[in-house]
């Protein structure tokens, strides 16, 4: 059975079927619709997910079907450990992205046609084993999350979703011509993906060719000085968007890096290790510090992620086993909780229509489930042992600690989990914790069950990972352990 | 299910319930908190029957160890661990007893109180933590539980968080301590990279290999950690803000145990800093440096609860002086005594905050006519940590004096002296300025019920009682303890009783200095504002921090997002002025084709060189 | 002296120039419609020399001149019913005037 295919192609058909409902029942049957194929649909991943060998090396669930054979480009899909971690949290985070918007009233049937194309997208950048596939696949995503930004964002939509959408494209033809150089090298001369792992390219085009994909993905993940497309899309984007965009967009990056980078190009990765080092640890930093002050909680928000994945970044630079699971686990760990605090930030704006800080305080005291989940996902994020945030940042810092690296690196990465404390601390203090407001008192009803059923799970998960890492590292450490391996033999 | 899994366990799952229940029946269930305590209380004294009397049970039987795989790096499991050896066994006593001792006194302080369930809750977390911290068989689950408790630690502080002062507290103990943790964590990072694991008997089975800079770099950068924890200089500013929180809670956490936490990770890694030789030096250095600080601010507080917190710091100097000698029991001794009699301490203090409404001395007075229980727990307590005999204080902080003596850290020594002395002399400032005299701003006090009182009977006769066991203990860690020498002990008895005296002179009766603090007035003011420290730690770090996020955000909006946009304008700028090409005009069009074509002639002709 | 195949092509160039110069340079559509059928007709001149030159055996230059005509008259034809229909929106002929392609 295809299975990965219906994974990718799922959401796509419930698309389909969503433009079909006639407009008089739109959203009623619409939600319901696309619920019911994101739950399929994550069903069937989690059916994956269980079936997968987490011992066998390699690609698994491969299908390979000749696609434009005059090229030689095959539809040619397949997972291992960390694509599997990577599909588990896209299925997962769409799904209860639905749940966060499920009284939209604006174009519902678009909406939840963009959400479920937006799925089909994410699932398939991280199965695509063919290098023309995954470009398709990467630019994709952007295209519903355009459509998301620009129809249902804040009054600025309009600059804010072509700002965002030019300046992923301007990562993606990076990265377009990294492919193209790859594929045009005499060693080259194959979209295949896991092929071209083997191939050993001269060091000298290696090192340019790095330098394509690194800024090209660079743009997504993103690192500093590229962030200011993600924090002012942020800022305009509808809950959803935030959520999908923090939550799993930015991971196509660094998973890019690890599928595409390491693996092809070992000695450059090597060489310019200091470099993403250096800039991973300016984006810790500079992440942090502006998120400090930040009084919009969704900027403040955008900013925090920035820092971690300046972490993730960090952990790839660093090319040891520690670091790169690391990198993995708190690629999948910044997901979820960053996911969990865009939507209790959602909620929030929903109820008082203002995300300033200084509007909100005593939300704890008004709503105390409410303020609850919002001290809980910010206590998440800050790196609390026995939550998932932990694993990442520590097993990023032993491993950043371990490699070649120099040390104040890891150094900066520590006053990072520093910084990252007082950002979130100081977000308690200002929304959760203290007197309500005048807007608070007015406008704070307890959270529903339906704010439940969205970050329940989520926080659930977070519990979940941080008591055993091993839920990810299961599937993440073989296949980082090939890696690293091809990364020692360079 | 194994014993030590169930002792941390048990709390741990009283906390996960109440995160899940409603406010309303959490309020309802307080006896599962409390039945939870008295369980592993129970199992506590079972695990320490188990290593009872000591090292030569523990080498017949083998230490209990129990572990469980966290994660797999590279294909090897990393695993955390539990382990029961006397160390452990010690601090779980301490624990559950100061732990059982606070949440019976809660019942009665925070009766009434909206939030009770969450307090219980999070008490209950702690305990688990400090449990599992205390039976950590790794670094891993160490510095795990390390966090959490400064977690709790938080959340109990910015219990009244309506409250602004409790909120900035909180926050600022966080950070404070998150500071040393930093060190603590790139600490375990070498360690790692050292050693290849976290087991606490591998890493220091192989710390003397390490050669004596790598040893150094680590045994500092764990101290690091202790410091923010055990709140020492200068990293022990939080420890006052901390008393913002409920007062049960000071008393658990911010006196008797988690504050300890630096104190026990230094006596457990002790043989790294012995490796290192200068690491041992530097606690020396700084437990002594922060024994007399401390004491020092203590004298001048106003706060009943701040003269003890800076008791607190200061007693935490003692004992990082004690493992400064390289000797476990010296430090642990008097960990083990203070425990007792400072959250003993504390709790007093907390039923006559109860009965008067406010924390401050200058309100109080003639409390002793009012409330005999309290005035006589709280007397043993005041005389034990003055180092009176035949208190426990005095066996403990002997032992450390004795130490310092014998090992020839003179200067220490009479610094730790010094501190002794300040110690007596603030105590008994406190208890002339509370007890007697008649009753102040604040009227006349009544007594507490015994919900309050039972626990403090029970602290006051262990304060009595741990003394005794001064052979016993360090037997049962494996060192030599001896009884105090006549010179020695008569040394402290008489400065401790000096500082006593001196409390009188200026205290007594109801009497207020003003004299003294006029003519020592610039000594006064330095002193009062805690050396500035907090001033710096405040405006200058976080208040520079915060002016250096706002032109950081400045430049982010300005520069960044200005290059960004500008390259944007750049774009639509070139595409306006192209655009006037498109005339409209046919013919124009075609001239441009024309002279496009005649260019493109021309290059080619020009290329193929005819 | 025999006229040899550059004074074909001088001719056919002269007259594509000619063209080339009404087409960017007159007012009237009608103009430039005539001009563009002066430059269609100067390469025909071309297509015949170069056939009765190059390869005498074949009529391929020949034949493609014939259809070159057929189009060049469906074609004027065509432009004239454009010139009518513009005439009829913008009630001139003027080709300067009509500038709705403006960018």
């Amino acid at each position: 059975m295809p299975i990965l295919s219906i994974i990718a192609f799922l959401p796509a058909l419930g698309a389909a079927a969503v433009m079909c409902i006639p407009n008089s029942r739109g959203l009623s049957l619409a939600k319901w619709v696309t619920a019911g194929f994101m739950v399929v649909d994550l069903v069937i991943v989690a059916g994956m997910a269980l079936s997968f060998d987490r011992g066998a090396a390699g690609m698994q669930f491969i299908e390979k079907i000749p696609w434009i054979p005059s090229f030689g480009i095959n539809y040619f899909v397949g997972v291992d450990g960390i694509s599997v971690t990577m599909i588990v949290l896209s299925a997962l985070l769409s799904l209860i992205v639905v749940f966060g918007s499920w009284s939209t009233d604006h174009r519902p049937k678009t909406w939840f046609v963009m959400l479920l194309l937006l799925e089909a997208g994410m699932n398939g950048v991280f199965m695509a084993l063919d290098f023309a596939l995954f470009y398709v696949y990467w630019e994709w995503v952007l295209i519903p999350m355009y459509f998301i930004i620009a129809w249902w964002g804040k009054e600025d939509r309009s600059y804010v979703s072509l700002k965002f959408f030019l300046y992923m494209l301007l990562g993606s033809v990076l990265i377009l011509l990294g492919i193209l150089a790859i594929y045009l090298h005499p060693q080259g001369g194959t979209w295949d993906m896991v092929e071209l792992a083997n191939r050993n390219f001269p060091v000298g085009f290696q090192m340019w060719v790095f330098g394509l994909f690194y800024f090209g993905f660079a743009v997504r993940v993103p690192v500093w000085p590229f962030h200011t497309g993600h924090s002012d899309a942020h800022i305009q984007a509808p809950t959803a968007g935030s959520v999908t965009l923090a939550g799993v967009l930015l991971k196509t990056g660094t998973y890019g890096l690890i599928r595409v980078s390491l693996p092809m190009l070992p000695d450059a990765a090597h060489q310019w290790a200091w470099f993403v080092g250096a800039m991973a640890c300016a984006a810790i930093l500079y992440g942090s510090v502006v998120a400090f002050w930040q009084p919009d909680l969704k900027k403040m928000l955008a900013y925090s992620s920035v820092g971690h994945m300046g972490f993730a970044m960090l952990g790839i630079a660093s090319g040891t086993q520690e670091g790169l699971d690391g990198a993995m686990i708190l690629a999948f760990a910044h997901g979820v909780i960053t996911g969990l605090l865009f939507l209790v930030v959602g909620m929030i704006y929903d109820r008082a229509h203002t995300r300033m800080a200084p509007d909100l305080q005593g939300v704890g005291k008004k709503a105390p489930v409410l303020g609850g989940m919002l001290a809980f996902a910010a206590i998440s994020s800050l790196g609390l042992p026995g939550l998932a945030g932990f694993a990442g940042e520590f097993l990023v810092i032993v491993g950043a600690w371990k490699s070649e690296l120099p040390k104040f690196y890891t150094v900066v990465a520590g006053v990072g989990m520093l910084l990252g404390a007082a950002y979130m601390l100081w977000v308690i203090y200002r929304v959760v914790y203290g007197e309500p407001t005048e807007t608070v008192e007015k406008s704070m009803p307890e959270a529903r069950p339906i704010d439940l059923l969205t970050a329940g799970p989520l926080m659930a998960i977070t519990v979940i990972i941080g008591l055993n890492w091993n839920v990810l590292l299961d599937f993440i450490d073989p296949a980082i352990k090939i890696l690293t391996q091809t990364l020692v033999r360079s | 299910m194994n014993i030590l899994v169930a002792i941390p366990l048990i709390p741990a799952l009283v906390f996960f319930l109440f995160f899940l229940l409603p406010r309303a029946t959490r309020t309802k269930m307080l006896f599962l908190p409390i039945g939870a305590m008295a369980v592993s209380l129970v199992l506590s004294l079972m695990a320490f029957s188990t290593v009872f009397p000591g090292a030569e049970k523990l080498a017949e039987h083998g230490a209990q160890f129990t572990s469980y795989t966290i994660g797999v790096i590279g294909g090897v499991p990393l695993n955390i661990s539990l382990r029961l050896d006397a160390l452990a066994a010690l601090m779980l006593l301490v624990v559950t007893i100061v732990g059982m001792a606070v949440q019976v006194y809660s019942l009665s302080y925070m009766k009434g109180e909206e939030r009770i369930g969450w307090y219980y809750a999070v008490l209950s977390l702690f305990t688990a933590a400090m449990l599992t911290l205390v039976l950590a068989g790794d670094f891993l689950l160490f510095y795990m539980s390390w966090e959490v408790m400064g977690l709790c630690s938080y959340l109990l502080i910015g219990f009244w968080n309506t409250n602004d002062e409790a909120r900035r507290a909180s926050i600022k103990a966080f950070l404070t301590t998150r500071v040393g943790d930093v060190g603590f964590a790139i600490g375990l990072a070498y360690m790692w990279a050292t050693v290849g694991s976290f087991d606490i008997p591998t890493v220091l089975g192989s710390a003397h290999t390490w050669g004596p800079g790598v040893a150094t770099a680590i045994a500092l950068l764990l101290f690091f950690g202790a410091m923010g924890k055990s709140a020492q200089f200068p990293l022990h500013i939080w420890l006052p803000d901390a008393m913002a929180g409920p007062t049960p809670a000071s008393a658990l956490i911010h006196a008797a145990t988690m504050v300890a936490a630096g104190v026990f990770l230094v006596a457990r890694s002790l043989p790294i800093f012995e490796a290192s030789g200068v690491a041992l030096q530097v606690v020396l250095i700084i437990g002594a440096t922060t024994a007399l600080l401390a004491a020092s601010m203590g004298s001048v507080q106003h706060d009943i609860k701040k003269v003890l917190a800076y008791s607190t710091i200061s007693q935490l100097g003692f004992m990082f002086m004690g493992l400064g000698t390289g000797n476990v029991s010296a430090g642990m001794f008097h960990l083990f005594t203070h425990a007792f009699f400072k959250s003993l301490l504390f709790l007093g203090a907390g039923s006559i905050i109860h009965s008067l409404h406010t924390q401050d001395m200058r309100e109080m007075g003639g409390v002793g006519k009012s409330m005999k229980v309290t005035t006589v727990t709280f007397t043993v307590g005041t005389l034990a940590l003055s180092g009176i005999m035949p208190f426990s204080g005095f066996f403990s902080k002997d032992l450390i004096l004795d130490h310092l003596w014998r090992e020839g850290h003179y200067v220490i020594y009479s610094v730790a002296l010094a501190s002794a002395f300040l110690t007596a002399f603030y105590m008994a400032r406190l208890w002339f300025r509370v007890f007697s005299g008649t009753p102040r701003k604040a009227g006349h006090a009544h007594e507490s019920d015994m919900k309050i009182l039972s626990p403090m009977i029970v602290l006051a006769l262990l304060s009595v009682l741990a003394g005794a066991t001064t052979l016993v203990f360090g037997e049962f860690l494996g060192s030599e303890t001896e009884w105090p020498s006549l010179v020695m002990g008569g040394a402290s008895t008489i400065v401790a009783l000096s500082g006593i005296g001196l409390g009188w002179a200026l205290f007594g009766n109801g009497r207020d200095p003003e004299a003294v603090r006029a003519r020592a007035s610039k000594v006064y003011m330095i002193v009062t504002n805690r050396f500035f420290l907090d001033l710096v730690a405040e405006q200058y770090i976080a208040g520079g921090y915060n002016r250096l996020s706002e032109k950081v955000n400045w430049f982010d909006k300005k520069v960044i997002n200005g290059i960004v946009n500008g390259v944007g304008v750049a774009c639509r700028q070139a595409g306006t002025q192209l655009r006037r090409l498109q005339a409209g005009r046919v013919q124009v069009y075609q001239r441009l084709v024309v002279a496009a074509v005649l260019v493109l002639v021309l290059v080619a002709v020009l290329a193929t060189g005819v | 002296m025999t006229v040899g195949l550059p004074a074909f092509l001088l001719l056919a160039a002269l007259l594509f120039s000619l063209g080339l110069y009404g087409v960017t340079s007159k007012k009237s559509a009608v103009m430039v419609l005539m001009s563009l059928e002066l430059m269609a007709n100067a390469v025909n001149i071309n297509l015949v020399a170069f056939s009765r030159f190059l390869t005498p055996e074949k009529m391929t230059g020949q034949v493609f001149a014939m259809f070159m005509m057929v189009v060049a008259a469906a074609e004027i034809g065509l432009g004239l019913a454009l010139v009518i229909a513009l005439y009829r929106q913008t009630k001139t002929v003027e080709l300067d005037h009509i500038n709705e392609l403006r960018g």
